[in-house]
């Protein structure tokens, strides 16, 4: 898989498969959110790679389909001249392509949640900067209602909770440790999610089954988003830049929703959730 | 136990389809290497061929369990490298010759060893023998790679402690979903369960999820086998050596049903149960 | 920098390595000093379990390394002794996330802002474990008294020579009942076939599995024995040369046979 990482306004992509086919998988995972990285400046490694000046430039002309303008190429020394020739510059053979390394001149920013929301990565660093500083710790708030549970309140129109476009993942068995599930948009996962997993969304996360790792929902921002899940044990349960120590290894308590109220995390039984909550992006 | 027949020479084995079984756990320490010698020995006992390999470069420790190291005198990388071939290898148990050993190297790296050459040798094994039984080393790093690099069934080694719980499911989701993929729960202390101070063998599968296979309690003798190289599945009078005699017997399909966890007191339980 | 950076380590797995790092880590920091954590077991990392800080895991080694983060964001305060801190590893990574020169500066970093860098090496003598010894200036050695131990100890110890890093010996687990009845090695057996300084001896003790399950290390237990023994280790690496006590068997009053502490 070729892999796009973020830094600031800019992407890296490493490629590792030739470019035809790299160009394909990146058109169509652009194609989920099509002006997401419009505006963008990229940087690519071709590692070893050793393609022609026509390959290159479709390449260059599939990321401009999607707003991305390439700049600069890194590889192997035999594709300087083809790079010069296609007006790219040629950064060498490090693996890591410092993107400072580029002619033009660039504005450094500071990762900063509400304004560099350009890739999953930069947001998640960015969003983890303002919880680190804001740490809540200790355990979830559960909010039990003034009433009983006399009953769930059905929501009298059913609205699409996510907005158009945003695609949902949905993954069928258990996560083990050490894997991780990133997303653009919401996640759903039929099966456990042990400790030592990591789930991150920037729409909501519920898991059909129990939920024991990491779960980071809202994670560009979105203070609507929930996390839901049948047993809700996280280690650690972040929506948005709020952050809440789990509670793993308790005794299970029935389905779960979790959201924010204010500055906390609130968790309250499924059956006396509210649905109806607006999504509220930064 | 000491037989007297000699072992047939390998080239001389019937082409069979074996099973290759890694046995694998991610933290160190909660008895791989011994589990590999004791379900070897235990499955040889049953008739079966056997052929156990340590894919534990540099770091070997098979052929001390096995009591067998005076006798290495060439290793996996020797046979990889051709300077050996395998009959020079293997070394045979002469207390059970259907068992079979397979060294790994000393003084080399797991670098050394090409991931695809170590697959193609387990395949070879197994169609001389019917379980080639891999210990693999501690850790997910190239030594991983390499032991479960051709085999199609793994044995989780699990103590019922919370990292080993953890490590081990860092290689399930490791070992992917081809594999199949069976868990033992190793030196349990039934009293220390009883009174909260253990995991549960439950407690350890809530997690891991996966159909067990044996359930070990802790006892001293594992611990003195291993220093003197005399497997416990070898000593009748060991009940530890029981339950890896049951371990094999489901491996080979003639014992099914859930294994039964042991409730009573085991010897550690005996010698420290009664403090507090 | 005066920091001093050890690294704990051994070959073989499950001897007690994470474990001695947070309890070694614990006593000097009550003593003290300022005392930084590294787990270096990227992929399989325990040492935030075994301090009972990994719900408070925010950013890692690995993400500190990528410069996603500063080290000081990374770094995790423990809340019952104010000298401790902790750098967890990453989980859904695995060892090759990071170079040894990157590790090397990371502790480097480390070793600015605390008087010990204690950095607890994953089992094995691959990728992980060069990584970790990457930045250490000394190293201890853990074994338990078994063949194999002992055996993977010796290479261990082999390649610290090798890289010029001082080495001494914790020997961990010790049973003096299966020392006395000849079914286990003493320490005496351990150091003679390992010729390195032994700097401590801990007993086996059946409580401590139920301390790393928690999250509490034993020796923040008031009445606890090992304490006391993790106390005179801490001690002799600060330099002081103090005796090893002797340890009974349960039953045994009076009779001398394996040292301990």
């Amino acid at each position: 898989m070729s892999t796009v990482r973020g830094r600031g306004r800019n992407l890296e992509i490493a490629v590792d498969r030739a470019l035809g086919a790299a160009a394909e998988e990146l058109r169509a995972q652009f194609a989920l959110r099509p002006d997401f990285y419009r505006g963008s400046r990229a940087v690519a490694d071709l590692g070893i790679l050793e393609p022609a000046a026509a390959e290159i430039a479709a390449f260059r002309d599939a990321l401009a389909e999607f707003g991305i303008a390439l700049d600069g190429v890194s590889g192997a020394d035999a594709i300087a001249p083809v790079v010069a020739e296609l007006d790219l510059a040629y950064l060498g053979t490090a693996a890591a392509a410092d993107v400072s390394a580029l002619p033009r001149p660039r504005r450094q920013r500071e990762i900063r949640l509400s304004e560099e929301a350009r890739s999953l990565v930069a947001d998640f660093a960015g969003a983890r900067d303002d919880m680190v500083r804001r740490r809540v710790s200790g355990p979830v708030g559960v909010v039990s209602p003034a009433i009983a549970s006399a009953g769930v309140t059905l929501p009298q129109t059913a609205r699409p909770a996510i907005p158009v476009g945003v695609a949902t993942l949905y993954h069928r068995g258990t996560l083990r440790g050490g894997q991780a599930l990133h997303n653009l948009g919401n996640l759903v996962v039929i099966g456990d999610v042990n400790p030592g997993a990591e789930l991150v969304a920037s729409g909501d996360i519920v898991v059909f089954g129990a939920l024991r790792g990491v779960a980071h929902a809202g994670a560009q921002g979105d203070r609507g988003a929930r996390v839901i899940a049948l047993e809700l044990a996280a280690t650690q349960l972040r929506i948005a830049t709020a952050i809440a120590s789990g509670d793993v290894g308790t005794k299970p308590r029935g389905p779960e929703h979790a959201s924010i109220a204010g500055d906390r995390i609130v968790v309250v039984p499924f059956a006396e959730a509210d649905l109806r909550k607006e999504s509220v992006a930064l | 136990m000491i037989q007297r027949e000699e072992a047939p020479a390998v080239s001389a084995l019937p082409r069979r389809r074996g099973r290759a079984i890694v046995i694998t756990s991610g933290k160190g320490g909660v008895g791989k290497t011994t589990t590999t010698a004791n379900t070897g020995a235990a499955l040889a006992a049953t008739g079966a061929t056997v052929v156990l390999v340590d894919a534990d470069v540099g770091l070997r420790n098979l052929d001390i369990v096995m009591g067998l190291e005076a006798r290495v005198r060439h290793h996996v990388l020797d046979v990889l490298e051709g300077k050996a071939t395998l009959e020079e290898a293997l070394v045979t148990d002469k207390r059970v010759p259907a068992l079979r050993l397979l060294a790994a190297a000393q003084t080399r790296e797991k670098d050394d060893v090409d991931t695809a050459a170590f697959r193609d040798l387990v395949g070879s094994l197994r169609e001389r023998f019917d379980y080639v039984l891999i210990d693999c080393p501690a850790g997910i790093e190239k030594g991983f790679a390499n032991a479960i690099a051709g085999a199609d069934e793994a044995i989780i080694v699990c103590t019922p402690e919370v990292s080993a719980v953890r490590d081990a499911d860092r290689v399930v989701g490791l070992l992917g979903d081809e594999r199949s993929v069976k868990l033992i729960v190793n030196r349990l202390r039934p009293a220390l369960v009883r009174r909260g101070k253990m995991l549960s063998v439950d407690d350890v599968n809530a997690i891991l999820r996966l159909p067990l296979l044996g359930v070990i309690t802790d006892a001293p003798d594992v611990i003195v086998s291993t220093n003197r190289g005399e497997p416990v599945a070898l000593d009748a009078a060991s009940s530890v050596g029981a339950s890896y005699r049951e371990i094999a017997q489901r491996i080979v399909g003639t014992l099914s049903g859930p294994p039964t966890v042991p409730h009573e007191k085991s010897f550690f339980d005996k010698l420290f149960g009664s403090r507090k | 920098m005066s920091a001093r950076r050890i690294v704990l380590t051994s070959g073989k797995g499950g001897v007690g390595k994470t474990t001695t790092t947070a309890n070694l880590g614990a006593v000097l920091a009550k003593r003290g000093h300022r005392v930084a954590l590294v787990d270096a077991d990227i992929g399989l990392r325990n040492l935030d379990l075994v301090l009972g800080v990994e719900k408070r895991i925010v950013f890692d080694l690995v993400e500190v390394v990528e410069g996603r983060c500063q080290l000081r964001q990374a770094l995790i305060k423990d809340k019952r002794l104010e000298n401790l801190s902790i750098l967890p590893a990453a989980q859904t990574r695995d060892k090759t996330a990071i170079s040894e020169l990157q590790m090397a500066k990371v502790v480097q970093e480390l070793g600015e802002l605390c008087d010990f860098v204690l950095i607890d090496c994953p089992a094995g003598i691959e990728h992980g474990f060069r990584n970790a010894i990457a930045g250490a200036s000394e190293a201890i050695v853990v074994t338990t008294p078994e063949v194999s131990a002992i055996r993977d100890a010796d290479r261990v110890i082999g390649k610290l020579h090798e890289r010029g890093l001082p080495v001494r010996l914790i020997v961990n687990r010790l049973r003096p009942e299966m020392v006395r009845a000849g079914d286990m090695l003493s320490v005496e057996d351990v150091t003679d076939i390992l010729s390195a300084e032994l700097l401590g001896i801990i007993p086996e003790d059946e409580e401590v599995i139920d301390t790393t399950n928690k999250g509490e290390p034993i020796v923040l237990q008031p009445d606890s024995r090992l304490a006391v023994i993790y106390d005179k280790i801490a001690r002799r690496l600060e330099g002081d040369l103090v005796p090893f006590t002797t340890l009974r068997a349960p039953g045994f009053f009076g009779r001398l046979f394996g040292k301990a502490s």
